[in-house]
């Protein structure tokens, strides 16, 4: 049951990754088409960044899944069993609760944003824009939700795993 | 007072693998509320979203995603034929395909992971199936593999000009000599164990055989010309470069050589998109806490002590190099940059040292970083693709570390290796 929500999760999170990556890498390309066709787009640089903040967030909750962020498990691995399982849980609620405090904060500073709108597309509102902050993190806190099981059993075991190098 | 806090808070939350970027935001809030209170919250997610975007960090995706996709499209086997028809007279040849077909490759992708994916599974087992010992393979392939992020384009440099305020494209230049000369360097070394050990000639050389490789991994080997071309030449961005990079890598891999599949290419999107929210994720984190530290100041307190210690500009560059030697073995080369770079900044500037020497001399000590355990990413990629001992290759590796570790004291202390081509185009 909770193993068949998280794969469907983890395929809905990389539909959206799927997409949004194609989006960046297609906006890039049409602004450098249609600059050289003499008909530059004024607002390719902003969506541009955009897409790459919200390839950044709605990413970062993918890589909870797939247990992609950078972290230092090599001291906790050290730690005897009942240490490295409170650590971890430690670890977990830290996270959680950070998550939750930009989930909160991001969603107030919606509202004081509404007003504003993109400087090369002012028919569009900010908000939907930063509305990223929020949702991803909410996202994010569902994603560590789900593979606290997996996390907690890998201290008991005492192979916790590290994120792989990306560069 | 704050400023110890801040330090203690993210040290404890590393070692207990909250996760590095999780730890600095933590950090920063706990900064944040201890110096202005509650009333400065709504500058967390503000800040962290500013932080993800900026232009120049969007040429990070897309190389990643052109690497994956490259990885999949069967450009790395014609290059690897291209060059043994190229160098297979020689001795130890498959050992020389091995460091050019690097080489090539890190003209393409601005990744050592990348390279070491698309390489590794190929030539490893086919230099072990030759009679090569497993160990010199795994780390012949390993160390050449980090030239990736010396020779243009490179993911760590534009992270670097990002946080350093640098040209990403002065950088990109600046990394071609020093690419080329650890790339020849260990060429030679090769040559050498090769000669002493007897190892095997493949093929007699026929520029008949030479020219249908050439023929057949043209599209290949065009694909630096039209990267770097269009960067270099001022035609496109580095950002609009790496997009450039993706396009190539989709026509070459799906119309060209048709390896590409709808399943590979979305296993590739997926990749990139979970290396870029952690790599991304991190650098919005670290704006945050930069707020922190701006206010603090800490950055140029750092700057004051180390020059109040020592304003030679040699002495200092010899300390950060040591510096980043010992964490490049505990850090990832991406969260390095990201964590020192914004501090270590003014010092540098305060001496006299040019940003974008500075920048070469940072990724080549990551390059070595990323070849010296504990954390040594690429080596152990290497290792679990060779399947051979860490510290056996590592002893075997130990060579290759040495000449990065020339190159680096080459290009510290004579800045024309690095600086040289800068100044003749861009300055």
């Amino acid at each position: 049951m909770l193993a068949a929500f998280r794969r469907r999760y983890e395929r809905l999170l990389e539909w959206i990754a799927i997409v949004l990556m194609a989006a960046l890498a297609v906006e890039v390309t049409a602004g450098v088409v249609f600059r050289y066709s003499g008909y530059s787009l004024v607002w390719y640089d902003e969506v541009a960044t955009i897409l790459l903040a919200w390839v950044t967030f709605y990413g970062s909750a993918l890589a909870v899944l797939k247990h992609g962020h950078m972290g230092v498990p090599e001291i906790v691995r050290m730690f005897p069993a009942r240490l490295r399982v409170a650590a971890t849980v430690v670890a977990q609620l830290c996270t959680v609760a950070f998550y939750a405090l930009l989930a909160w904060t991001g969603y107030a500073v919606l509202e004081i944003l509404a007003s504003d709108t993109l400087v090369s597309l002012p028919a569009v509102s900010v908000a939907y824009a930063q509305s990223v902050i929020p949702v991803s993190a909410v996202l994010i806190i569902v994603a560590q939700v789900l593979v606290f099981p997996e996390v907690l059993d890998e201290a008991r075991r005492g192979r916790i795993e590290k994120a792989e190098e990306l560069i | 007072m704050t400023g110890a806090l801040v330090l203690l808070c993210v040290i404890v939350l590393v070692l207990i693998n909250v996760p590095i970027a999780v730890s600095l935001g933590i950090a920063a809030v706990v900064a944040m509320l201890a110096t202005q209170g509650t009333a400065a919250l709504p500058n967390v997610p503000l800040t962290l979203y500013q932080g993800a975007t900026s232009f120049p960090l969007i040429a990070i995706p897309l190389f990643i995603l052109a690497g994956a996709i490259m990885n999949t499209s069967g450009i790395s086997q014609k290059l690897m034929d291209f060059c043994t028809a190229l160098l297979g007279w020689m001795k130890g040849a498959l050992a020389q395909v091995n460091v050019v077909t690097s080489m090539f490759f890190a003209e393409i992708s601005g990744s050592a992971v990348a390279d070491i994916a698309a390489t590794g599974p190929i030539i490893i087992p086919a230099m072990k199936a030759r009679g090569y010992p497993g160990p010199f393979t795994a780390a012949v392939t390993s160390s050449t593999a980090s030239l990736a992020i010396i020779i243009p384009p490179s993911i760590p440099m534009i992270l670097y000009a990002v946080m350093a305020g640098a040209s990403v494209v002065q950088l990109f230049v600046a990394g071609v000599v020093p690419g080329l000369l650890a790339g020849f360097t260990m060429m030679g070394l090769c040559h050498w164990y090769a000669v002493r050990k007897g190892w095997p000639v493949e093929e007699v050389f026929q520029w008949g055989k030479l020219w249908r490789a050439f023929k057949d991994s043209a599209w290949a080997l065009l694909l630096p010309i039209i990267i770097l071309g269009g960067i270099f030449g001022g035609i496109v961005t580095a950002t609009e470069g790496a997009a450039l990079a993706v396009l190539a890598a989709l026509f070459v891999g799906g119309v060209i050589y048709r390896d590409l599949s709808w399943a590979r290419l979305q296993q590739a999107i997926i990749e990139g998109t979970v290396q870029t929210g952690s790599v991304m994720l991190l650098v919005a984190a670290s704006a945050l806490l930069g707020l922190y530290l701006t206010e603090a100041q800490l950055p140029q307190t750092i700057a004051q002590t180390m020059i109040s210690l020592t304003s030679e500009k040699w002495a200092v560059l010899a300390i950060l190099n040591v510096f980043f030697l010992v964490i490049g073995m505990f850090l990832h080369s991406a969260a390095a940059i990201i964590l020192v770079v914004p501090i270590v900044m003014p010092a540098v500037t305060a001496v006299g040292i040019d940003p974008v020497h500075f920048g070469v001399i940072v990724t080549l000590n990551l390059a070595i970083g990323q070849q010296t355990p504990p954390v040594a990413s690429v080596l152990m990629l290497t290792c679990s693709i060779a399947k051979e001992s860490v510290w056996d290759v590592t002893r075997a590796n130990i060579p290759f570390i040495v000449v990065l570790v020339a190159t680096l004291l080459l290009v510290t202390y004579v800045p024309v290796t690095t600086l040289g081509l800068v100044e003749l185009f861009y300055r």
